[in-house]
């Protein structure tokens, strides 16, 4: 190569290159501004992370986008944030009110499956081992009636803190000592879940279940933690409510399934 | 020996021209012209590849409409039948931001074994490979620069070229950002990420911005975003410097006629075409081929074609 046509080459890349750092400043400058606007509108109440998720610093750069927690989750639980959700283009995200995580894949696989440990499975897999140690270790046990990847899924699920549910005593059936019968949500809605009364193996629709309470309590009897999580409480005044317990781990199913038109029990991410 | 693999004679005095008796038109008893539009209407190694590389996109996608778990994931990272596999530049931003922030420590086992994976099936299948073979933003522009050359043709616009290292400014920038601002940043731009999960996860706004780089591509300069920005293309071109399949070139059958470079995603890349150009009687074309075969299919005297390099000297 001449040593003109050189120079024009040179110059060819120094033009580009400004041109380049121009558009890189502005990618750059832009994603700073939706990303403080997206961790300042964290947390919010319709939007969880799912189980596991870490800080949401990081989470938003070690979040690869990939999907794999979106495709193996069974109940589809998990989606990824479009450009108008403001979560941060493509994280995950879970809508409880529309479907809540509800257990059924038994071993939080949306975890173990994150290959950059955003949903960290470390903390579980110990919570795991030590409940399966620990239930060996009871004196008079018969190891032979022990299952423990039974112990371990307890264990596993019952460690899961994306947030805690709250209940509005203003809407709450409950409160107002009123019963429900039919279907909580109508007969088109597609939210899914595994009940703990039916011993299902897998999740089924809402909408094919009917209940009838004299007094409301759906959120108690749908929830996949049980009474750890959530029971029937007789208040000061004499109604028999729900209670939120210290064990509640913000799977949102009580959010799902609870029937007043506005859900008065919704799940507020830590 | 390793040099000579690696300069593939760039800096040798070029060998004398053929004469006109030697010429492989001559040879064959045919005009240039007749000759050199022989295989115009060839396009079997398109076919393949395009077979290909929709077969693998479809993978990804019917493994998660219909429960398949054969490829599940995106083309951000993805498991095949359970065996992680990642993008190698997504990867190496989270490891520039996640290497200052401490938070290396925290990837699993997966990512790395995913990595190490990629890094070394591309190589060993050609680094850019990975573009022309999978990436379903590469068959959107093949298409595009199908109306861009025909509009070019007509004569509507001007074809515009820029410096071919640009890439890796792009490349360099994108990291800087990523650890300046810690966030993926090019992962928000990404239009191979956006196509691919916009085909598995449904379509999101960002399709808007993949439109906008088509056509750009179509209405102002070939190929954009594939020749001067992608990162990933960088990134896969160095992870290729020395793989051994690659596009081999003899000259003894070529005639001069440049029909190659005419097709040409990277025409640089294939310098020793030119008549008096060659310095060698094989050169192997360089890492920015992504080993598409536009080349081999309408190269009229099968002067390229693909091959294992220092396959000969093993055997």
């Amino acid at each position: 190569m001449d040593k003109e046509k050189k120079t024009i080459k040179r110059r060819e890349f120094f033009k580009g290159s400004i041109a380049a750092t121009a558009a890189l400043t502005i990618f750059g400058a832009s994603t700073f501004v939706l990303d403080r606007k997206a961790a300042e509108a964290m947390p919010r109440e319709d939007f969880l992370r799912p189980p596991g998720a870490i800080d949401e610093e990081n989470f938003l750069y070690g979040c690869i986008k990939c999907g794999l927690c979106v495709q193996i989750c069974p109940v589809q639980a998990i989606s990824l944030a479009g450009a108008g959700e403001g979560l941060g283009f493509g994280t995950p995200y879970i809508e409880p009110r529309l479907q809540p995580c509800d257990f059924s894949c038994d071993a939080l696989q949306c975890v173990e499956v994150c290959p950059t440990a955003v949903l960290d499975f470390k903390p579980f897999k110990k919570v795991g081992a030590n409940a399966v140690e620990k239930a060996a270790a009871q004196p008079g046990v018969d190891l032979s009636q022990v299952n423990p990847f039974e112990v371990q899924k307890v264990a596993m699920k019952e460690a899961v803190q994306m947030g805690k549910a709250h209940v509005n005593k203003n809407t709450c059936l409950a409160h107002q000592e009123e019963g429900f019968r039919g279907t909580p949500r109508g007969s088109d809605f597609k939210g899914v879940h595994r009940s703990p009364g039916k011993n299902e193996i897998s999740a089924s629709p809402l909408r094919d279940r009917t209940f009838d309470r004299e007094i409301c309590d759906l959120c108690i009897t749908e929830c996949p933690i049980g009474e750890k999580a959530i029971v029937q409480k007789l208040s000061r005044s004499g109604k028999l409510v729900p209670h939120v317990m210290d064990g509640c781990t913000g799977c949102g199913v009580c959010q799902m399934v609870c029937p007043t038109q506005q859900p008065s029990i919704i799940v507020e991410p830590f | 020996m390793l040099s000579e693999y690696i300069s593939n004679g760039k800096n040798k005095s070029p060998l004398t021209p053929k004469s006109i008796d030697k010429m492989p038109h001559t040879l064959a008893g045919l005009s240039f012209k007749e000759w050199r539009d022989a295989r115009k209407s060839n396009h079997k190694m398109r076919n393949i590849r395009w077979s290909v590389l929709v077969f693998m996109n479809l993978l990804f996608v019917f493994s998660f409409w219909l429960d398949l778990s054969v490829l599940e994931g995106s083309l951000s990272g993805s498991r095949l039948v359970g065996f992680y596999l990642m993008d190698p530049f997504n990867a190496l931003q989270l490891l520039a931001i996640s290497s200052t922030t401490g938070y290396v420590a925290m990837l699993t086992m997966n990512f790395f074994i995913g990595l190490a994976t990629i890094l070394i099936f591309w190589f060993i299948m050609g680094g850019r490979s990975f573009c022309s073979w999978m990436c379903p933003y590469h068959f959107l522009a093949e298409w595009a620069e199908k109306v861009h050359l025909y509009l070019v043709n007509k004569k509507k616009i001007k074809a515009r070229t820029y410096h071919i290292g640009l890439r890796f400014v792009f490349l360099a920038g994108f990291i800087l950002l990523a650890i300046l601002t810690k966030n993926l940043v090019f992962e928000n731009l990404n239009v191979v990420g956006i196509v691919s999960k916009g085909m598995i996860y449904g379509p999101s706004l960002l399709l808007l911005w993949v439109l906008a780089i088509i056509l750009f591509e179509v209405f102002v300069s070939r190929r954009f975003w594939c020749r001067y920005v992608c990162p990933i293309g960088a990134t896969y071109s160095l992870v290729g410097k020395l793989s051994p399949v690659a596009v081999k070139f003899e000259h003894d059958k070529c005639g001069y006629c440049l029909e190659c470079q005419k097709v040409c995603l990277v025409p640089h890349e294939l310098w020793f075409v030119k008549r008096g150009a060659a310095t060698q009687d094989i050169h192997f074309v360089g890492s920015d081929c992504t080993r598409c075969g536009l080349c081999v299919d309408v190269c009229p005297g099968h002067a390229l074609n693909y091959s294992v390099r220092g396959a000969s000297s093993i055997m």
